[in-house]
């Protein structure tokens, strides 16, 4: 039934299309659908299971738990060995979403800080999914949301609310969520910055570099609008900053080389800062389906274990 | 260049809405939210410059629409593409052609037409020549021109009209036309001084204008004319009568030949003896039922041809019943009104007698009027029937006779009479007829009525509407004319018969009774026509619309514009032919009698004519003048320019949303 199974891959695929997910009301709903969509998507994808599957034998050791010890295997080999599963490796997930007014900025349905929320609602779904614990941090200039990580049953529940009611504010400040963090998240594990990323890359990693020695996982999702990354100007237009109301003409032969040769040197130059020091960068295109941003992060996630 | 109506440059001030609009576009221009001005720097400036330059086209494409929409309808008038400057000594010749209908008179129109051309040879190439024909009214034929070629072409192509002109009327209608003339005006007028065209009074002929004025007389010692300046028809005898009139210093003979309907029924001979007139008298003519067309011709025909055929038309009247309600049917004043009426050659009307006692179960729809012989004589029942009949448009006449002695009221109208009701003159004494309206259609030439002798009659308390057409020498009303719903009554406050009078016994008591006759029948109009340069129109003859034949047979130009034809101005001579509502009427038009009269002004009044415009020309101050050529109107060139600005506007305003749209997007 390869037509059958053609047509499933197309609506899964539909199901991660962020301007399906927008016409979805509920943010729990897109989570889930997305989550799920993805996990279908997996089947024939090279990854390997990530949830209670058997990931490796270890030789029995004082302590271990008698009951994962494999008899099958020492039937044939006559050593004690232990069956250890991915669900195992559970973890700490905090997701810091950036709520700033440049996030409001979309030039088609979806504006970057909804696509923030679907991908922070999906992570923290997946993550729940996993039983990692989750937590969240909303933030412009200001942590407007704190939910510290737990895998509280219910928990997963508040985040998502959590993120639903965040909406625009005022401008960017990275130093502001991260010194949350120091303050108040002691374990290890791994933290989503979702944001747009205008601000001097130095100073972003400045925020970042204590995380990274901490042994905090540090992942960067650059959200940007295609507008923003390739914008198609027809004549000169006065363009207004949504953070700073300062406004500037310009023309659109600026826009179609100089801008665009300066936003690339932004992003490479906040994905070099960010290699330097073990921190993930991914460029996200708010056109791109969800689930590029989501592969992306279980890349990270495994390249962590 | 000029403008027709300037008040329309108020419209210029909605240029004011695109300045406003292009200002607001200006401080907003295509403002985008945007997520961060980090990255951006400034726009060049050269292409700010170039993004302003679009917007002045726009906005200088909606100035020029809505100046060019305001130029079109202030009527912008481009004057004289020959605008020429004139020297000092230039002079506006203005040439008066009298095309009056005596300007037909033999050679007077082509000695008219010569002098105007040696006037115009005569002039300076410096000065400007306008001409205008004169009849009714005034006419211009070429404006103020320095080209001669049109001067000529018009005074060439110009003819005598059927009209009558009048100098009194000219010269004030030539100031109006010269008021406000730059240059100094010579003012010629070439006419024939025809004496009757003079007006009352001698000073009416001075022009109140400073110009120079220069009578020409076309006209020739010697000239005669002799016209059929009258045709009658009596509709007593049913004579036709045609008055001649001379203009001549001899004595001729000539044949008056009548034609009825367009048919040859009688030819007259007459001597006309000089400068007198004389009638011919076509007697016992039998007319078709309806209209009638008659004409008269005079034979031979002299110089003057326009006053040497006559039009009449005459409508032989349908015998119509009239009612005459008479307790006897052999008494006097039945006996009288019969005769009376039956006398009349056109025998109008049949007399239908019936009592009084008959009143009440007799229909009157058909009757035209009702003859009450004595108002005593009706029943107070015969008095409502009849008051109904009056008050839905009947007309009753109604004598008050010896059974009405006895009566406080009158029947029908409710007039009180005096308590004296019966009067007695003194023995042997009678009263004649004092006062009456001569002008009034039923007394109109009938003052024969004074010969009558009133012996007794009955004084009626006259009220406010009514109108008291005859009374006694005592002043009582003898006549009264009572309107009563849409209807009238007559009341003739004596007798018809002889106890009380003789007037059954006078002659003029046929005509007076077919005259009243005719008019509560309601046919005053037994031959109808119509003056030259009046109005005819169908809704006065009492038709609603209906089309207007001229003689020409041509359907005749309505006031109201092309093909409303109910209003037209009689220009012709001839039968006018009104066809309304399935019926036909003719329309006699003659020609002014007074045009036939080619008698000059005397010689001195002539001079003391030319001596009125002898005001010294001054020149024009600054010694020159601007002259109007030729005016073109420039609306069509400035609308079809407005439609290209506009299609051009639009593609630009369309060209500018496209891509505004374009960076939303």
């Amino acid at each position: 039934m390869p037509g059958i199974a053609g047509k499933q891959s197309r609506d899964i695929q539909n199901l991660l299309n962020p301007e399906v997910l927008a016409s979805l009301s509920n943010l729990e709903l897109v989570a889930r659908a997305a989550v799920h969509g993805f996990l279908n998507g997996l089947h024939r994808s090279p990854f390997f299971g990530f949830s209670q599957e058997f990931a490796e034998y270890k030789a029995y050791a004082e302590g271990d738990d008698p009951r994962f010890i494999d008899w099958n295997v020492y039937a044939r080999t006559d050593r004690t060995y232990v069956k250890r599963y991915l669900g195992e490796t559970n973890t700490r997930l905090v997701i810091l979403l950036d709520s700033s007014a440049s996030m409001g900025y979309g030039s088609g349905p979806v504006t970057k800080l909804q696509y923030a929320k679907f991908l922070a609602a999906t992570l923290a779904y997946l993550a729940a999914q996993q039983h990692d614990a989750v937590g969240l941090i909303v933030f412009d200039e200001e942590v407007r949301e704190h939910h510290p990580a737990s895998s509280r049953l219910g928990k997963l529940s508040g985040i998502l609310h959590a993120i639903d009611r965040a909406s625009p504010g005022t401008g960017t400040n990275l130093k502001v969520p991260f010194e949350k963090f120091h303050q108040f998240e002691r374990g290890k594990g791994l933290v989503v910055v979702i944001s747009d990323f205008y601000c001097d890359p130095e100073a972003m990693i400045k925020g970042v570099q204590p995380l990274a020695y901490q042994g905090q996982d540090v992942a960067l999702f650059q959200l940007l609008d295609p507008q923003e990354l390739n914008p198609e100007l027809r004549e000169s237009a006065l363009m207004e900053d949504m953070e700073t109301g300062e406004s500037m003409e310009v023309s659109p032969t600026f826009m179609r080389s100089r801008y665009r040769n300066k936003i690339q040197e932004h992003i490479e130059t906040l994905h070099s800062s960010a290699s330097g020091t073990g921190t993930d960068h991914v460029l996200v295109n708010t056109t791109d389906p969800l689930d590029i941003a989501l592969r992306n992060y279980l890349l990270f996630r495994q390249g962590r274990r | 260049m000029s403008l027709l109506a300037p008040a329309f440059l108020f419209g210029l001030l909605a240029i004011g809405v695109p300045i406003w609009l292009h200002r607001l576009s200006s401080e907003n221009p295509n403002r985008q939210p945007f997520s961060s001005v980090m990255f951006l720097e400034p726009g060049e400036p050269r292409r700010v410059i170039a993004k302003q330059l679009r917007y002045f086209l726009l906005f200088a494409l909606r100035v020029g629409v809505l100046s060019l929409l305001t130029l079109v309808f202030a009527g912008v008038v481009l004057e004289g593409s020959l605008q020429n400057v004139l020297s000092e000594t230039a002079r506006l010749h203005v040439i008066v052609m009298d095309r009056s209908a005596s300007m037909a008179h033999g050679n007077r129109w082509e000695r008219a037409q010569a002098m105007a051309d040696t006037i115009v040879d005569g002039l300076d190439d410096s000065d400007v020549v306008q001409v205008v024909a004169a009849d009714r009214i005034i006419e211009v034929l070429v404006e103020p021109s320095l080209d001669r070629a049109p001067i000529r072409q018009a005074i060439n192509a110009a003819e005598p009209t059927p009209f009558r002109v009048d100098y009194g009327q000219l010269m004030s209608s030539m100031d109006s036309l010269l008021r406000g003339a730059e240059l100094p005006v010579v003012l010629h007028i070439l006419t024939d001084t025809q004496q009757s065209s003079l007006p009352t009074r001698f000073a009416d002929l001075a022009p109140r204008t400073s110009l120079e004025l220069t009578v020409h007389n076309v006209s020739v010692s010697g000239e005669e004319n002799w016209a059929l300046d009258g045709l009658v028809w009596s509709a007593l005898s049913g004579d036709l009568t045609a008055n001649l009139r001379s203009y001549s210093e001899q004595d001729v003979e000539r044949t008056v030949t009548l034609l009825l309907n367009g048919t040859e029924i009688a030819v007259e001979n007459i001597s006309i003896e000089a400068g007198q007139t004389a009638q011919v008298n076509f007697m016992d003519v039998e007319l078709s039922a309806g209209a009638n067309q008659v004409v008269a011709k005079l034979n031979p025909s002299d110089e003057l041809s326009l006053d040497n055929e006559r039009y009449l038309v005459v409508k032989q009247p349908i015998p119509r019943p009239i009612l005459l309600v008479s307790s006897n049917n052999r008494d006097d004043a039945s006996f009288f009104l019969t005769s009376a009426l039956e006398t009349l050659a056109t025998q109008t009307y049949e007399i239908q007698r019936i009592f009084p006692t008959e009143l009440a179960n007799h229909s009157f729809e058909n009757y035209v009027f009702v003859v009450i012989a004595d108002a005593g004589a009706l029943a107070e029942n015969d008095s409502e029937v009849l008051s109904d009949f009056v008050e839905s448009g009947g007309a009753v006449f109604m004598a008050l006779s010896q059974r009405s002695a006895g009566l406080n009221f009158v029947p029908i109208t409710g007039h009180s009479l005096s308590s004296f009701s019966q009067f007695r003159a003194e023995q042997g004494g009678f009263l004649a007829v004092g006062n009456m309206d001569s002008s009034h259609l039923v007394l109109r030439q009938l003052e024969g009525l004074r010969t009558a002798k009133f012996y007794r009659h009955i004084p009626v308390d006259i009220e406010p509407i009514d109108t008291v057409l005859m009374r006694l020498e005592d002043g009582s009303p003898l006549l009264i004319e009572h309107p009563k719903g849409q209807g009238r009554v007559m009341i003739f406050t004596s007798s018809l018969d002889r106890e009380w009078n003789d007037l059954p016994l006078q002659p003029v008591f046929v005509p007076f009774m077919a005259q009243l006759s005719s008019y509560m029948a309601g046919d005053d109009r037994i031959s109808i026509d119509a003056q030259l340069g009046s109005t005819l129109s169908s809704r006065a003859m009492g038709f609603s619309g209906g089309q207007i034949f001229a003689p020409d047979g041509e359907r005749a130009l309505g006031l109201a514009g092309a093909g409303a034809g109910d209003e037209v101005i009689v220009d012709q001579i001839g039968f006018y032919e009104v066809l309304a509502s399935g019926q036909t009427e003719f329309v006699a038009v003659n020609i002014d009698a007074q045009e036939s009269d080619v008698t000059p002004m005397p010689a001195n009044g002539f001079i003391r004519w030319n001596e009125l415009g002898s005001t010294p020309v001054e020149t024009a101050e600054g010694g020159i003048a601007m002259i109007d050529d030729a005016s073109t109107d420039l609306w069509p060139w400035i609308l079809s320019l407005l439609l290209i600005v506009v299609i051009v506007e639009s593609w630009v305003g369309n060209w500018h949303l496209r891509v505004r749209r374009g960076i939303a997007a």
